[in-house]
This record gives structure tokens, C-alpha cells and sequence, in this order.
């Protein structure tokens, strides 16, 4: 138990360095990076709700970002019909998204790889199409307005904060809250008895693990945090059906592989390549000649081969920690 | 006439090591034997010589030429037919088409003997020419291991590999079928390679034995002498 | 009554253009073990070569050609480049769950670098994309007709397709070891089948019907790097509905969900589309997980 405790405490540890260096980080960024900083964050939080299930349970879903929706409207909702502060939002997002995992991970619980994979991609899609069915409330086409508002008066007079450094200092600890979660709940007992079910089910449930209802739970934490993360990213102004397309679930995808699913320094690492990969390129060929055309796809056509070659060199590290610390 | 040679052949089985240095010979047109308790690595062995399993070291040659770790479709065009464990045949598919699956390689090349070679495993079982419409699925166990082994005459092998053919079956039936490979084996030259755990059925029809024991040969003897020695028998086979 | 009739029409045509999507994605599956996700991206990219083949002046059914034959190729080109390469690593280190999901996630990848592709080659704006005959509804003196010779085509196109496949598989010599090869690879091996060869056919085969589809849907959706992705999603709904496993259960899902769809496009609204397909999707996986002609055994993955 002592060795439990350390970890515990070596993990807090962590996450304070990282949240110092991401805050001393919001006076080094200009407005842009910061902007692009905080959005690192809010898509951490994201492919986190990943890391738990894929890493946890072998299954990917491809309709991450339609729980981030679920987070991102909840929130929205109850800030802009009940007068809600963004935090109140955050807790309120967290609980939908469970609720909604619940019920989804009761189906999903029965399906497994390429089934649920396209499950949640039908998920992805289809969500948004709710935003019309209750216009009045989630605002149809167009979405509910919210921001992250400007920072308290005790904070203003000590300090001239721009508006996107307030954003990333909102969604600083939001993110940490997040990972000190994440990485605490994967080392736990918890963490390690879904690991079982994902390597051997069989084995798992001669050894007395509930299976059924661990791929639920797994389900549900995965959903609260994804939500949590929407909420978060719903505040950079708009939540709409175009701010969660299906292809915010494909980047998420993207950036856990990368990094290594089930890895949350990779998840990290991950999400920062999918971020800044855009600018690093517009920066890299800006001196060249190239139509607007190329440079409107090029990081895609990068990113892509990026995951690619990640799958093709280091299939095993795609299932992150256990086969890594086996060789 | 070619004889398969087997020296000093290792094979794991993912960690465990399932053949640990195994050399023998199984003469042409001859019935050996391969018997063992459970685990012994029998199965491993035939699934080693026919492809399925990689040898970590140890030749198997054949005739003049060396199969090792080849890759089994290549082995089944040198003459080799492996009927695997456990009724290998193909549920979905009919009688007719499991049996003309294996033909297909030949079939473009020689299709008439495709057609004599399909006709004539059907004479060898008429129980199946009675049934080569009705899937595969709907037979006996008995008549799906002849099915199996339809599947692997079909190519007209010169050595067979047979892996457990009475497995689940009753004894009249593996009398049955154990007397159709028997007197194909004396009829037309066809070498046989049979892994039985049932030593007494197997040492009855074949010339040879080899006796396997965690994965090592424990002796490797004539069947008669086999059946002779009293040692031997309480030792590895219990009777 | 003739709105009633010409969206049964336009629905089976339509239907029938998602069976043949959904029948690529199921010979993959049963082929090679892969629910691929690329399919009709790979299909866009070569509706594009057709497209720029008719915009420089060859004839559509130049095109056509060139596109299906580009579309096996593709196909081909994605097993033994990525696929094949992967199901050997793999094999060394993986759970079940593991083995089923990596290719979904290659298949992610090619989706994405060939939907990246198609803008850095041909810009991401729309394209309209022709018909071989006429898409409008036939003239009958005074009124008109409830369907186009398009209709007539394509229901006409998809069914030669559909015997020819079936054919193929049931009655030729490559076939049966397609199928051999898919159901129990050890034993084919074992009778000489190229189990390899055969997966790499069985995407040249998806590829070109994807590429069909593509070709005949087009005409309706119009042409962007992202245009076949909802094809897709149906093709995938329509695969499950008849099973995965399942030839025919495809083309019969294919249907359903075409006249399904045209039905609640018409007299419901279209915004609700998905949500009957996650309905149907979801409620399908519930209660028979197989679909409606698969097989007993236990799914796959």
C-alpha cells in the first residue's frame, strides 16, 4: 500500500510541474499560442476520455467527439437558459455525458472492434441532427453562443489578463483536474482489473472480474471525461453541430495513436503534433511557391501518414504501456 | 521412391518447447506410426513437417528434396497431404466442394485427372458419394472424417499425414477407416504417416512405430516389435 | 400514388447502389478479416480519375472502366502495402480485441490520406459528375413517367453485378478458394489454396464494386473529397443489418436501408435520416447480432 501512496504522490507531483509550466507558458505564448495552447488542453481532455477506453478496454470508438457534443450542449444549455456559471457548466456537462455513457455503454458493451467502431461513427454523425430536433433549447443549425468570459475583478486589478490567456488559464486546471483522474483511476486496482478484461476476458471473469459491467463502467468514465473536455472546448465561443463534426472524433483518434493509446504522456505528445502540425507546416513551406490548394490539405495528407506509419512501425505501441514495458 | 526424413527437429509451441530434437524416418509406402500421450507433440510434429508450425532448427527432407519450414501450399504441390485434428472440413461448404477444394491447385493444369481423382476417392467412400450434395455440416462424424480425407487423397499425395483419425469416433468406424488407409497404402504405394493416441488400433496395421515422449523420440522400432515389448507398453501405454 | 411509386424507384435504385457498397465492404470482412473503413474513399478517389478523364474529353464509358479497373488496383495496392504487412506484426503481439481494431484504425488512416490527396490534386470544391443516359423522369405524352433510364440503369448495372459475383463464388475453381480461404484458412492452406493471394483478391473485388458505386452515386451526391462518406456509414448499417458474414444479407440491407431512407427522406424529414440509421444500426446489434442472414457462430473480432 505504501508503494500506492508514492505513486499517488508522485503523480501530483507531475501534474503540478506541468501546470506551472503551462502557466509560466501563458506569459512566454503570444495571444495566438495561447490561444493554440489552451486548445491543446481541450483536446487533451478528449483524447484522455480515449486513453481510458481504448486503453483500458481495446475498443475504439470513433464518436468521441459526440460526447464531447453531449458535454459542450449540456453545459451551453444551462449557461445560457439558467444564467449558469461556465464552472456550474462544467460539473453539469460531466454528469450528462455520464448519464449518456451509461446508456451507451450498456449497447456498447455488446459490441465489439470493427461493430463498434462504426456504431460510434453512426453515433458521430447522427448526433448533431438532434441539435434541430430541439431547436429551441440547443439552438438548431446555428448553436448556442457562450464564452469564457472575462476574469473576475480580484484577478483584473492585479493583473492585465488578454482573453486568450484567460482561456488557458481556465482550462489549465480543468485539464489537470482531468489527468491527475485519468492517471491515478488507470494505476488503481480499478485500472488494473479492466486492463484484465481487455487482455483476456475469459480470464478475467475466472478471476472474478464482472466483465459486462466493467466495459459499462469503463464506458461511463471514458463519457464524463470526453464530456468535461466538450464543455471546455463548446466555451472558444459557439457550441453547434459544426463544432463537433466527425472529424473532431477522427483527430482525437489520431492524437492517441500517435502518442500511444493508453500512454498519457503520449496522449499528450499526441495532441500537441495535432495541434501545432497546421502551423508548423504553413510555416515550413511558406517560403515555397505552393497553391492554397496544397496548403489547405497538406497537414491532413501529414497527419494521416503520420498514423499511418505509427500502426505500420509500432502496432504493439499503439496498445500503449503493457506490451512496451514487456521488451 | 522417396522416404521422409525427420533429424534433429525443434519446434516451440508458442513458449513451450513441443519438439525438442526429433529424427526419424518414415519409410516409403510404409505405415508409421506416431504414438504418445497427450502433449507428447505429435500433433506438432505433423503440423511442422505439412507447414503450419515453423522448425526452430532440424531439417525434414523429402525424397530429394529438403521441405523445411516451406509454406504449406508449397508442401501439398511436393506430394504431401496433412489431415489435420478434429474433422477438418468445411461445414458451409457441400461434400462435392470440400472435396474438390482440394484439387484446386492441379485443377488448372490437368483437369480430367482432377475429375478421375475426385471419382475415385468417392469409390473409396461410397457413404460420401451418397451424400456429395448435402453440406458438410449435416454428416457424422465418421463420414466427415472420411470427408477430411477425401480432401487430402484428392491431390493424390504420396505421403499422408494423418493426425488422430479416430478422435470421437466409434470403433467400428475407425476400423472402417483405418482399413480403407491400410489397403490404400498396400495397393498404391502411398506412404503413410499416422499420429494415433489409440497405440493399440494404430500398432495393429503399421510397420513402423515411433513412441513420443515430451517431446523427444523414446524409441523407434518396428511395430511388431512394438507390440512385443512388455516394457515399453506399461511404461508409455498403459496396457 | 406517383410520389409513392417513384420513391419506391428511386429508393431501390438507390438501394441498390448501397448493396453493392455494403457487398464490398462484406467481401473484405469475410475476405480478409477487415471492416474497411477506407472503402469509399478509395471510391471517391477514383470517381475524381473519372471525373478528370471526361473533363478532358473521353468518353464516360472510357472512364468508367479505367475507374474500376483503378479500383481493384487500389484495393490491391492497400493489402499488400499496409494490410498484409500489418497482419504479420501483429501476429507476434496481440490480444483479439487488438487484432480486430488496428486494421479499423489503418483503414482510418488511408481514408484520411486519400481524402487529403483528392484536395491536393483536385482542390475541394464540388464537381457535379455525369450519367451515362437520362436522369430525368420519362415523358409520357402528357404527364410524366415516376423514374429515369438512370434508374433503369443502375437497378440493371448492380443486378448483372450481382449474378456475375455470384457466379463467381459458387461456381468457379478461384471462387470456392476465396471462400475456402475465408472460412478456414489452415484447411485451405492445406489444399494448396494461396490464402494470401486470395485476400489480396478479395480487396481488388471490394475495390472495383466500391468503385462502382461511387461512379453511380455521384451523379446524386456531386463530388468533394468528403462526398461518399455518408455511403459509407449506410453501406456499414446495411452490411450489418444482413450480417456481416453474409453475400445476400448485404444486398437485402443494401435495399432496405435505400427505400428505407427515400421513404423517410419523403415523408418524413430528411434531417431525421441518421437518426433512423443509428436507430436501426443499434436496435439490429441488440437483437440479432448476426444480422438477418447471418450465420450462428459467434461474430468475429
Amino acid at each position: 500500500m505504501v508503494s500506492v501512496d508514492k505513486i499517488w504522490r508522485k503523480s501530483l507531483l507531475k501534474t503540478l510541474t506541468l501546470g506551472l509550466v503551462l502557466f509560466l507558458l501563458s506569459f512566454i505564448f503570444d495571444a495566438y499560442n495561447q490561444g493554440q495552447l489552451a486548445l491543446v488542453l481541450m483536446l487533451f481532455i478528449g483524447v484522455l476520455s480515449l486513453t481510458v477506453l481504448t486503453g483500458s478496454s481495446g475498443q475504439i470508438s470513433l464518436g468521441q467527439g459526440a460526447l464531447m457534443a453531449v458535454g459542450g450542449y449540456s453545459s451551453a444549455s444551462v449557461i445560457t437558459h439558467l444564467g449558469a456559471s461556465i464552472w456550474t457548466g462544467f460539473l453539469v456537462a460531466v454528469f450528462v455525458a455520464s448519464v449518456f455513457g451509461l446508456v451507451l455503454g450498456v449497447a456498447a458493451a455488446r459490441l465489439s472492434g470493427p461493430y463498434l467502431a462504426g456504431t460510434t461513427l453512426v453515433i458521430a454523425l447522427a448526433l448533431p441532427s438532434m441539435a434541430n430536433r430541439f431547436e429551441s433549447v440547443l439552438g438548431g443549425d446555428v448553436g448556442l453562443m457562450i464564452d469564457f468570459g472575462m476574469p473576475p475583478t480580484w484577478i483584473s486589478n492585479l493583473i492585465e489578463v488578454g482573453y486568450e490567456q484567460w482561456q488557458l488559464w481556465v482550462s489549465i486546471p480543468i485539464a489537470l483536474i482531468s489527468l491527475f483522474f485519468v492517471s491515478n483511476l488507470l494505476t488503481s486496482r480499478a485500472g488494473r482489473s479492466w486492463k484484465a478484461v481487455r487482455d483476456d476476458e475469459i480470464g478475467a471473469a475466472v478471476n472474478g472480474i464482472p466483465v459486462a459491467r466493467t466495459k459499462v463502467i469503463v464506458f461511463v468514465v471514458s463519457s464524463a471525461v470526453a464530456g468535461l473536455g466538450g464543455a471546455l472546448y463548446g466555451l472558444r465561443g459557439l457550441v453547434g453541430p459544426s463544432v463537433y463534426p466527425v472529424s473532431l472524433s477522427l483527430t482525437l483518434l489520431t492524437a492517441a495513436i500517435l502518442g500511444g493509446v493508453g500512454s498519457i504522456s503520449g496522449a499528450f505528445i499526441g495532441t500537441v503534433i495535432v495541434v501545432f502540425l497546421p502551423d508548423l507546416v504553413s510555416w515550413a513551406i511558406s517560403g515555397l511557391a505552393v497553391s492554397e490548394q496544397v496548403t489547405n490539405y497538406l497537414p491532413a495528407l501529414l497527419t494521416g501518414v503520420l498514423l499511418l506509419a505509427t500502426i505500420i512501425l509500432n502496432p504493439a505501441g499503439v496498445m500503449g504501456t503493457r506490451h512496451r514495458s514487456k521488451h | 521412391m522417396k522416404e521422409l526424413i525427420v533429424s534433429d527437429l525443434v519446434t516451440d509451441y508458442g513458449h513451450v518447447r513441443a519438439l525438442d530434437g526429433i529424427s526419424f524416418v518414415a519409410s516409403s509406402g510404409e505405415i508409421t506410426t506416431v504414438i504418445g500421450a497427450n502433449g507428447a507433440g505429435k500433433s506438432t510434429l505433423l503440423r511442422t513437417i505439412s507447414g503450419l508450425e515453423k522448425a526452430k532448427s532440424g531439417t525434414i527432407s523429402w525424397g530429394d528434396i529438403e521441405i523445411t519450414n516451406l509454406a504449406p501450399e508449397e508442401i501439398v504441390r511436393s506430394g504431401i497431404a496433412h489431415v489435420p485434428e478434429g474433422h477438418a472440413v468445411i461445414p458451409t461448404f457441400s461434400v462435392l466442394e470440400n472435396i474438390e477444394m482440394g484439387a484446386l491447385f492441379r485443377r488448372r493444369k490437368n483437369s480430367s485427372d482432377v475429375k478421375a481423382a475426385i471419382s475415385e476417392v468417392l469409390d473409396l467412400f461410397p457413404r460420401l458419394a451418397e451424400r456429395v450434395k448435402q453440406s458438410a455440416g449435416s454428416l457424422s462424424g465418421g463420414e466427415r472424417q472420411m470427408l477430411a480425407i477425401s480432401r487430402a487423397l484428392v491431390s493424390r499425395p504420396k505421403l499422408l499425414l494423418l493426425d488422430e483419425p479416430s478422435l470421437g469416433l466409434a470403433p467400428l468406424v475407425v476400423e472402417q477407416i483405418i482399413q480403407t488407409i491400410n489397403h490404400l497404402c498396400r495397393s498404391t504405394g502411398l506412404t503413410v504417416l499416422l499420429v494415433e493416441q489409440n497405440a493399440n488400433t494404430a500398432l495393429a496395421v503399421a510397420d513402423h512405430g515411433v513412441l513420443l515422449a515430451l517431446g523427444k523420440v523414446a524409441s523407434d522400432q518396428s511395430a511388431a516389435a512394438m507390440r512385443a515389448d512388455s516394457a515399453l507398453r506399461s511404461a508409455y501405454l498403459g496396457y | 400514388m406517383n410520389t409513392f411509386i417513384s420513391t419506391l424507384i428511386t429508393g431501390t435504385a438507390t438501394g441498390a447502389i448501397y448493396a453493392l457498397a455494403a457487398l464490398g465492404l462484406v467481401i473484405v470482412w469475410r475476405g480478409a478479416g477487415v471492416v474497411n473503413f477506407a472503402q469509399m474513399g478509395q471510391a471517391m478517389f477514383t470517381t475524381y480519375i473519372a471525373s478528370n478523364l471526361i473533363a478532358s474529353g473521353n468518353s464516360y464509358w472510357l472512364a468508367f472502366v479505367v475507374a474500376l479497373i483503378s479500383g481493384s488496383l487500389l484495393g490491391m495496392a492497400i493489402d499488400l502495402l499496409i494490410m498484409r504487412p500489418l497482419a504479420h506484426k501483429k501476429s507476434s503481439s496481440s490480444t483479439k480485441t487488438l487484432a480486430a481494431t488496428i486494421p479499423v484504425i489503418a483503414s482510418l488512416g488511408i481514408l484520411a490520406i486519400l481524402q487529403a490527396l483528392a484536395g491536393v490534386f483536385w482542390a475541394g470544391e464540388e464537381r457535379g459528375f455525369p450519367t451515362p443516359v437520362n436522369s430525368f423522369y420519362f415523358k409520357n405524352g402528357t404527364g410524366t413517367l415516376p423514374f429515369s433510364a438512370f434508374n433503369l440503369f443502375v437497378i440493371g448495372v448492380v443486378l448483372t453485378v450481382l449474378l456475375s459475383l455470384s457466379y463467381f463464388f459458387t461456381q468457379t475453381g478461384v471462387g470456392l478458394g476465396m471462400r475456402a480461404a475465408a472460412l478456414n484458412p489452415e484447411v485451405a492452406r492445406l489444399s494448396g489454396i494461396k490464402v494470401s493471394r486470395m485476400r489480396t483478391l478479395s480487396w481488388a473485388i471490394s475495390g472495383a464494386a466500391g468503385s462502382l458505386a461511387g461512379l453511380l452515386i455521384t451523379p446524386s451526391t456531386n463530388l468533394s473529397p468528403n462526398s461518399l462518406d455518408l455511403i459509407l456509414i449506410v453501406a456499414f448499417t446495411a452490411a450489418v443489418v444482413g450480417g456481416l458474414d453474409s453475400p445476400l444479407g448485404a444486398v437485402i440491407g443494401g435495399l432496405i436501408l435505400g427505400i428505407g431512407i427515400s421513404l423517410v427522406t419523403t415523408y418524413g424529414s430528411p434531417e431525421n435520416v441518421f437518426l433512423a440509421i443509428l436507430f436501426l444500426l443499434l436496435a439490429v446489434q441488440l437483437i440479432r447480432p448476426n444480422g438477418i442472414l447471418g450465420g450462428k457462430q459467434v461474430r468475429r473480432g
